[in-house]
């Protein structure tokens, strides 16, 4: 089997979960679906460079969180908060009070700078191990700690400790 | 580790710990209700955040992607729209058979089986009773809300056949119910969700192919779908309008 099929029917199992981290790392659909179709193409046209020891969810996580810093940076509001009313449609459906949660949720994560962010969304929500995460990002594992920490206290902050 | 800081109780939520250092978190959580409650809190952060996200997974996922990752060789078969009032059966076996095709079945049932596993795990409740009315529950209405007949999934456990706006403006859409027992029906969106004003058993198609062919739409079905039709069926792309717009 060439590596580009191999890559290829790996991602067709994978995207449910990829859609999954780009929701946590864009938050509105559109713009999430959008970033996974740009780590689609980057990932099929890269198929050659995945070695099939390596994870391939590990290898197109780190090609969507640098897609998403790319979309950022193109955007030039790295550090720009989104406003609130930007922040809805995170999730498509469900009744009104867990909307109002939802919306809640996604203000609080819009508060997050870009790489507390990545953070939650590859520990929180993928489930990555610190040691995965860090090997991802290329920072070191205290970095990732305390990345979290400090996210998850301006999570808790705008949440309340009930969260 | 001699106290035990926010740090190692992240470490400790997050399964970072090894197993000496997680005991005597453990511990110290028996004795020491503050940091019980700290826990608490993380874990709760923790669990919305899954809640919020996780429920993606079970989200069809937009043709515009999957179709990204169709092997070169699959042929595209254009969806037909149905003229008229027909049964959902007769969409399903002009329905494009690309999915039996040795490549494309293989990358279709990777793709689907996430879908399948939380069809079947979540089965059961399909309907509820309201005020005297039959609503669709669970499953069903997951279905109703999100899937297109103009994107058949072979392995769904519910196939959307015809969808239009009835004679009182209300949108219906006739399903079929693929796993036992068999059912068919018609859904109506109404405030309080999809009603159901006509369910019965599915009629099994020649050769009882009830997985990948659908059923033909029971008479009574095909009735209550006459009574009401006004207009057009929809065609792909004013379901999919339709869908955007919350089937209102």
């Amino acid at each position: 089997m060439h590596s580009s099929d191999a890559v290829r029917e790996g991602l067709i199992a994978l995207l449910p979960r990829l859609r999954r981290l780009a929701r946590a790392l864009a938050g509105q659909v559109a713009d999430a679906d959008d970033l996974v179709q740009v780590v689609l193409e980057r990932a099929l046209a890269r198929s050659a460079q995945w070695r099939p020891d390596a994870a391939l969810d590990k290898w197109v996580f780190a090609i969507a969180r640098n897609a998403w810093r790319d979309e950022l940076r193109a955007r030039g509001r790295e550090q720009h908060l989104f406003a609130p009313e930007e922040a809805g449609g995170m999730v498509a459906d469900g009744s009104e009070a867990r909307h109002a949660q939802q919306m809640e949720l996604a203000q609080a994560l819009a508060m997050l700078p870009p790489d507390h962010r990545e953070v939650v969304a590859l520990v929180l929500v993928e489930g990555l191990s610190y040691d995965e995460a860090a090997v991802l990002l290329e920072v070191p594992v205290g970095t990732v700690t305390s990345r979290l920490a400090r996210a998850r206290a301006t999570l808790q902050a705008h949440l309340g400790n009930d969260a | 580790m001699t106290a035990i800081d926010d740090d190692i109780l992240q470490a400790y939520v997050d399964g970072a710990l090894d197993a000496v250092d997680a005991a005597r978190v453990d511990a110290a959580l028996a004795q020491d209700e503050a940091l019980a409650r700290r826990v608490r809190q993380l874990r709760a952060l923790d669990a919305r955040l899954r809640a919020a996200f996780d429920p993606v997974l079970d989200e069809p996922v937009p043709e515009r992607l999957s179709a990204l990752l169709q092997p070169a060789t699959a042929p595209v078969v254009p969806f037909t729209v149905l003229e008229g009032g027909r049964g959902a059966g007769a969409v399903r076996r002009r329905a494009p058979r690309r999915w039996l095709l040795p490549g494309a079945a293989l990358a279709a049932s990777v793709t689907l089986l996430a879908a399948g596993l939380w069809w079947w795990q979540s089965g059961g409740g399909w309907v509820r009773t309201q005020g005297g009315r039959q609503f669709a529950a669970g499953a069903l209405t997951h279905a109703l809300d999100n899937e297109l007949a103009s994107e058949p999934d072979a392995h769904a456990a519910v196939a959307i056949g015809l969808s239009f706006r009835g004679k009182d403006g209300q949108v219906c859409r006739s399903f079929t119910v693929r796993t036992p027992p068999a059912r068919a029906g018609l859904a109506c969106h109404t405030p309080a969700g999809w009603e159901l004003p006509v369910l019965g058993p599915a009629v099994p198609s020649e050769g009882g192919e009830l997985r990948q062919a659908a059923s033909d739409l029971p008479p009574a079905v095909q009735a209550a779908i006459d009574a009401r039709l006004g207009g057009e069926v929809f065609d792909a792309q004013q379901e999919r309008a339709a869908r955007a717009a919350g089937w209102r």
